[in-house]
């Protein structure tokens, strides 16, 4: 399995670097995103919002960390409907399904770079602020911070293949996702505290996992919360991650079987 | 509807004496209700069927030709072979493995070579395109690159082994899926038309490379759907011809031309003067004569076309008319119905309601 997992992660790296300019661009971008929540910490101040007090007062270690999770949460919750959407108009995914290896096993190797990726930024973002724009993570505790990001990962693993299964099914399902991924970033605090939103709206934060997932990192990298001080947060996202994950491969696997039922595998 | 040319040959799907690579009992595919006219062979009710009660068995060793016209249910089969399609009902057994059951167990055993070009990373080299395929398909480590070289080799693309898979041409592109369907070494390789889309020369290399693999590995099964049906008569050791989702005929390409009432003839083209065209006999397929037409060529020759028995009865009575009337034969060409033509022919006597199978083979 770990040879097919490279050779899923060379594959996709080999494509990437192929296109070396859109590469490196990205990156630049999320530089100047960096900048561009530094310059609005500047304009609200330190004492703008007394909800931040929680995660140590500083908008933008507040707004970093939540943008810098949140990438990694869309790769999980986009790259796999994703994926299967590139195999079919490509044409791969038939050549693909003659694998002997279990369809699920292929769509998680399949986002690999996309994750390795996604990670290499969570750690560009934070570097970047550390050296540029003052962010302090001395405090940080890294068991902490490592757990809640696995969690983070699994949980929306789950999520994804569950969302890939129904790109199976439904073949365009970019503005169902994009409403999904706007409620979860309004929802869930990605750049400001939950805290801010009206009760109802608050409730309704508090069944999405990334809402944990943001507070549990927040507390984890910028006041050095243990795993025992974070132990509601990894909890839930514990019980999230396996539901996810089943409904997940059990879903995607049904969609397949679907598929195969009625043809339309490679339809897109 | 046709029937069995021989009452004692039922449609089989169990060859005695010898071991059956590829079973297929039974199978028929039906799709929920599709609103459009489209890919389908058949309609109850607004379901379509692609495939009704299928049953074919296909020896080891051997290479089977699917053929019958666009929407016959060949690549609805194929698929269902290659686990790519879920069967209605029936059972496909690949190397003694259902296919239902186990799909991951049966693709062990199968190679796919399909026709579509796109089906391959673009933007990665011929080799790194085949070592990523030779992953998934489990071949081991230790074997992959010698065969992934001696495919390379064998295919005439060692020289473009690390070139972008871009930047090949139709023909190249096709080997190269030809190259990841036998990845694997199957015992089946399933070929879905190899050739669509290829020049002559291509096509033709391309055949014969297929014909040069079956000789170095006789033991492999091969079944090819395609639309060429030269291909499958320089290829195949039987074919299978499917219309409105039934097998309607298999045997050998000469059985089949044998066995298949006109499709049986041979054609006749006569140059002649001194005949008239009253005195000529008229078509009477009892005596061996199915067709003959009549024209004048530009310098007053009289053209007669025939369409007779293959045992010569019907052109003999043709000659005879000629000479009795004091007429004289300038040119005599004679040849064999093509398969396309004895192909034409039955699948046009089947557009009615096909009912059953027709074995040829004895």
């Amino acid at each position: 399995m770990l040879r097919l997992a490279y050779s899923f992660f060379r594959r996709d790296a080999a494509i990437a670097f192929s296109y070396r300019f859109a590469f490196f661009a990205q990156f630049t971008g999320n530089i100047l995103l960096l900048g561009l929540l530094y310059y609005v910490g500047q304009m609200i101040g330190p004492q703008a919002l007394p909800s931040l007090d929680r995660y140590g007062g500083n908008f933008l270690a507040f707004a970093l960390v939540g943008v810098a999770l949140t990438d990694t949460v869309m790769v999980s919750l986009i790259s796999f409907g994703q994926q299967v959407r590139e195999a079919q108009t490509t044409g791969t995914l038939e050549a693909t399904l003659m694998s002997p290896v279990p369809l699920w096993v292929i769509l998680i190797f399949s986002s690999l770079w996309n994750y390795f990726l996604s990670a290499f930024r969570f750690v560009l973002y934070l570097v970047v602020g550390a050296l540029m724009y003052g962010l302090h993570l001395g405090q940080a505790h890294m068991g902490s911070v490592l757990i809640i990001f696995a969690l983070t990962v699994l949980c929306f693993m789950g999520a994804g293949m569950a969302w890939a299964a129904i790109v199976l099914v439904i073949k365009r399902g970019e503005a169902l996702m994009t409403l999904i991924v706007t409620a979860v970033l309004v929802l869930s605090g990605v750049i400001f505290p939950p805290s801010v939103l009206p009760g109802w709206l608050r409730s309704l934060g508090a069944l999405i996992p990334l809402t944990d997932a943001l507070d549990g990192m927040r507390i984890a990298l910028l006041q050095g919360a243990s795993p025992a001080e974070l132990a509601g947060p990894i909890g839930r996202l514990t019980v999230f991650s396996i539901v996810f994950l089943l409904l997940g491969v059990i879903g995607f696997d049904q969609a397949v079987r679907i598929g195969r039922r009625n043809g339309s595998l490679t339809q897109y | 509807m046709m029937t069995a040319q021989n009452g004692s040959h039922s449609p089989r799907t169990q060859p005695t004496g010898e071991a059956v690579s590829v079973l297929v009992e039974g199978v028929s595919k039906r799709y929920g209700k599709i609103k459009q006219a489209g890919q389908s062979t058949g309609s109850d009710g607004g379901r379509m069927w692609a495939l009704r009660d299928v049953s074919l068995s296909v020896r080891r060793g051997e290479m089977v030709g699917l053929l019958g016209p666009n929407g016959a249910g060949k690549t609805t089969l194929m698929k269902c072979i290659a686990t790519l399609l879920e069967a209605s009902a029936g059972r496909i057994l690949v190397e003694n493995v259902d296919v239902a059951r186990e799909p991951r167990q049966a693709r062990k055993h199968m190679g796919l070579v399909t026709c579509d070009e796109r089906s391959f990373y673009w933007r990665l080299s011929a080799r790194e395109n085949l070592r990523f395929f030779g992953a998934l398909y489990r071949v081991p480590r230790r074997d992959v690159d010698g065969r992934i070289e001696e495919l390379l080799a064998a295919l005439g693309l060692s020289g473009a082994a690390e070139r972008p898979y871009h930047s090949f041409s139709t023909g190249m592109r096709q080997k190269m899926a030809i190259a990841r369907g036998l990845l694997t070494d199957p015992r089946v390789v399933l070929y879905d038309e190899p050739t669509r889309s290829l020049d002559p020369v291509s096509t033709q290399r391309i055949r014969e490379w297929i014909r040069e693999s079956r000789a170095h590995h006789p033991e492999k099964t091969h079944i090819l759907a395609t639309n060429q049906l030269t291909e499958a008569e320089q290829l195949c050791d039987r074919v299978v011809i499917v219309n409105g989702g039934q097998i309607v005929v298999q045997g050998t390409v000469p059985e089949i031309r044998e066995r298949f009432g006109e499709a049986g003839q041979s054609l006749h083209r006569l140059v002649c003067e001194g005949v008239v065209e009253s005195e000529l006999p008229r078509a009477d397929p009892d005596a061996g004569v199915w067709e003959v037409s009549w024209e004048r060529s530009g310098d007053g020759a009289a053209v007669i076309q025939l369409v007779a028995d293959q045992r010569g009865e019907g052109l003999s009575l043709v000659l005879a008319s000629i000479l009795r009337q004091g007429g004289r034969v300038l040119r005599c060409e004679t040849r064999q119905a093509s398969f396309d033509e004895v192909f034409c022919r039955i699948i046009a006597k089947e557009q009615g309601a096909p009912e059953a199978a027709t074995e040829v083979a004895s």
